[in-house]
């Protein structure tokens, strides 16, 4: 098993109300697992698109996740 | 440049990130700037207020009051004068620094006319409200190798970051699923603080003053901020694992759309049928539950139909809207992206 933190930002924090601001989620994760799993794992619906970044660098959904990797997921930004 | 004409600059010279060489920069810089509304007002001021020479201002829509809470260039005089935000821009800048030459376009920047518009200048900078018009500069500075400052906020929270063609990955690159209509919040459905778009405005006017001076660093990062929970996350962008079809493939989907399949004119007056390209299904429920914080809402099993005065949009599960009350395709096109989200 891995385990990996994710940090949720904007709209995506209201999937898990009770993190404070900052706040991430400790998950286990089998090994091999990818960014996309992770992402269903959480609950976060299919359609809702984001931008997922691992350890500060932008990764597709079908990227390997590695213990101790620290994500954040972010919703894209289309308003101006 | 004259010492009487530099002394405007002198707060800016003094810095050694700019000088009197990196004002001089600034001054035959020519710079495309997308969209004229919260971000793009405080980006123009920015811009014009450095010194930057030449500025184009393409925007479609007209002042209104409900501008004013938000987009700095803009007043009371400006709705009153029903006037185009590209125009009363223009106005409001030439008072500001009359060295400076504002173009004003006034337009929806589309396929047939991006490349002409985003020509001739070494940057553009985004002050859109749309995923569509984004992915469509996206094409245009690919193919032309054009630097371009992607900046987008919504509600309390915004982002960042420059994309330099043949450099770095490209926004399509970070961005490889285009949000399908209804699925994003817009402005127009969740609000805008207008201290977020200073914010996001401010860092896209440093990041074309570092491009224009030729200081941007290889690898800009990707900033996301929200003010309101004070959150600040500096990122990278690396090229993925995925090939990207627009800059590593050249296949500029926006660019090359026949924007006929996208907007038709129906019969009567002022409607408007626009159909998204792609997998363009729309979550009624979501889209009714957002719209009815503006508007009043209407739903069966087939379509939703809300009334934001003075329009009438008419949204269909397959994707299809119906706009009436547009005076032509750019309004409609841009109730659209206001109101569904493109």
């Amino acid at each position: 098993m891995i385990r990996v933190k994710v940090k949720l930002f904007a709209t995506l924090r209201r999937y898990y109300p009770e993190l404070g601001i900052g706040e991430g989620i400790e998950v286990e994760l089998p090994e091999g697992a990818t960014v996309g799993q992770l992402v269903n794992h959480l609950g976060l619906p299919a359609d809702h698109v984001r931008v997922v970044f691992i350890n500060g660098i932008a990764r597709d959904e079908s990227h390997l996740l590695s213990d101790g990797d620290e994500i954040g997921v972010f919703p894209p930004v289309g308003g101006g | 440049m004259n010492d009487l004409r530099m002394s405007r600059y002198a707060r800016q010279t003094l810095l050694p990130q700019i000088g009197p060489q990196g004002q001089e920069r600034l001054r035959a810089a020519r710079v495309a700037l997308v969209g004229c509304g919260a971000l793009g007002t405080a980006i123009a001021d920015g811009l014009a207020r450095a010194g930057v020479g030449f500025l184009r201002i393409i925007d479609w829509d007209v002042v209104e009051l409900h501008n004013l809470q938000r987009q700095v260039l803009f007043d009371e005089t400006d709705v009153a004068a029903g006037l185009p935000k590209a125009v009363a821009a223009a106005n409001k800048l030439a008072r500001i620094n009359s060295e400076v030459r504002v173009e004003p376009v006034v337009a929806d920047l589309a396929p047939r006319n991006a490349e002409r518009l985003l020509d001739e200048v070494d940057l553009v900078v985004d002050g859109t409200d749309n995923f569509e018009t984004r992915y469509l500069i996206n094409d245009v500075c690919v193919k032309h190798r054009r630097p371009w400052v992607y900046g987008a906020v919504v509600a309390t929270y915004g982002m960042t970051t420059t994309f330099l063609p043949g450099q770095t990955p490209c926004f399509r690159c970070m961005l490889a699923k285009k949000p399908a209509p209804g699925t994003t919040p817009t402005c127009d459905t969740v609000g805008v603080l207008g201290a977020a778009a200073s914010v996001i405005a401010s860092l896209e006017v440093v990041q074309a003053l570092k491009v224009l001076t030729g200081q941007m660093e290889p690898d800009p990062p990707l900033v996301f901020v929200d003010v309101w929970e004070g959150v600040w996350e500096v990122l990278a962008l690396r090229k993925g694992e995925r090939r990207c079809p627009a800059c590593d493939e050249g296949r500029l989907d926006f660019l090359t759309a026949r924007e006929a399949d996208r907007v038709v004119e129906l019969c009567g007056e002022g409607a408007f049928q626009i159909t998204p390209r792609g997998n363009g299904r729309i979550p009624l429920e979501r889209l009714a539950d957002r719209l009815g914080k503006v508007g009043e809402v209407f739903r069966n099993d087939y379509l939703l139909r809300a009334r934001v005065a003075p329009y009438e949009l008419t949204v269909f599960a397959d994707g299809r809207v119906l706009v009436k009350g547009a005076a032509d395709e750019a309004e409609a096109r841009g109730i659209y992206a206001k109101y569904v989200g493109a």
